[in-house]
């Protein structure tokens, strides 16, 4: 796809990626305070793997497809373990995880860690779209 | 001559039938699969589209609180079907990925992305067979 | 000739949905039967209950956590739906 003389290409893809990654976190860590939330910001996040991918050469260099699959799976099986402990221990969203005054970042008990997990699969699952539908071979 | 000023009141639902009609005819029209696959987002836009215009109350805010202390909640928007089609807009996402993975398939398969062109290629060898 | 059945069919449906978007209530006005308890309900309690300002937010993550997780687990099938069908170079024959 992309010659490997195309140095302009490559030296802009790796400043820009942590601006994106930054913007990417942001979004998904202020879910409750402003629009946004975690498919939103994993997109995000998503595209700045991505745009690693693209600018780096013939063989796109990334992570491998099963340490993507590993953890996506990691992130939705922490998601459903939050969730039952928020379910089976009714205090467990009101004492251990932070309750704080609306407004807060560290605010509104289990809705920052679920917003980070979302995150993570969607970003995890966006990425290996891209690798097996938009790469050939 | 009610019913027509009634009909341009409610312009959301027009652009939203429209956007309808258009994505069915991309769909009916073309025989490349990529069109077809974008006339269905079309499609899925436009459903979404009328959805979560019912919830828009005329002069009121959007569902971000402010003012700490007492919420009023006569002056926010409704946000229940806002959240509900955030669901309807992943599965669309996949949808779309899947349709693409086929059509991918397809391509590596017969060597075209046509349907007519696919159709006479499986024609001429159900009949050679 | 298929335009023709195309514009056809299409000119009916544009019938049928002009004839229901004459019935549909009007838009924007606060007495829509969409506007009931549950709306108001979540809008006025959510800071109390959840703690997060974005009501959306506290809807999907707080009150129905697990149609998030049921959603979560969707896009999650179809990246393994997609891997099964496009992913080569595994291992051939054991």
């Amino acid at each position: 796809m992309i010659e490997d003389n195309d140095i302009i290409l490559k030296q802009a893809a790796r400043v820009l990626t942590p601006f994106i990654l930054i913007y990417g976190i942001y979004i998904t860590f202020h879910g409750h305070l402003t629009p946004g939330g975690g498919f939103s910001g994993g997109t995000v996040i998503a595209s700045s793997l991505i745009l690693n991918r693209i600018s780096s050469g013939n063989h796109g260099s990334g992570p491998e497809i099963d340490r993507m699959m590993g953890i996506a799976s990691i992130a939705l099986v922490c998601y459903g373990l939050i969730k039952a402990m928020g379910t089976f221990f009714p205090d467990f969203t009101h004492r251990v995880l932070p309750r704080g005054i609306p407004g807060d970042l560290l605010s509104g008990g289990a809705i920052l860690p679920l917003n980070i997990a979302v995150g993570f699969v969607v970003a995890c699952v966006m990425y290996i779209f891209f690798c097996l539908i938009g790469e050939e071979a | 001559m009610s019913s027509v000023v009634h009909l341009a009141n409610n312009y959301i639902y027009i652009a939203s039938f429209t956007l309808f009609l258009i994505g069915f005819s991309i769909l009916l029209l073309n025989s490349n699969l990529i069109k077809k696959i974008i006339g269905m987002n079309i499609m899925d836009t436009s459903v979404f589209l009328l959805f979560i215009s019912q919830g828009y109350i005329k002069g009121r805010k959007a569902p971000i609180l402010e003012g700490g202390g007492s919420v009023n909640p006569a002056e926010y928007v409704n946000p229940v079907p806002s959240a509900l089609i955030l669901t309807g807009i992943v599965v669309a996402v996949s949808v779309t990925a899947f349709l693409l993975a086929l059509t991918v398939k397809l391509y590596n398969l017969y060597g075209t992305v046509d349907m007519d062109e696919i159709i006479e290629i499986r024609r001429s060898v159900d009949g050679n067979s | 000739m298929k335009r023709i059945t195309v514009g056809l069919l299409l000119g009916a449906m544009l019938v049928v949905l002009l004839s229901t978007v004459s019935e549909m209530p009007q838009f924007g006005s606060p007495s829509n039967p969409t506007h009931n308890y549950i709306s108001s309900r979540y809008v006025g309690k959510s800071a109390l209950e959840t703690g997060a300002v974005n009501v959306v937010t506290g809807i999907i993550l707080d009150y129905r956590a697990f149609d998030t997780f049921g959603e979560a687990t969707v896009i999650f099938v179809a990246a393994l739906a997609v891997i099964s069908v496009l992913a080569r170079g595994g291992r051939s024959g054991d």
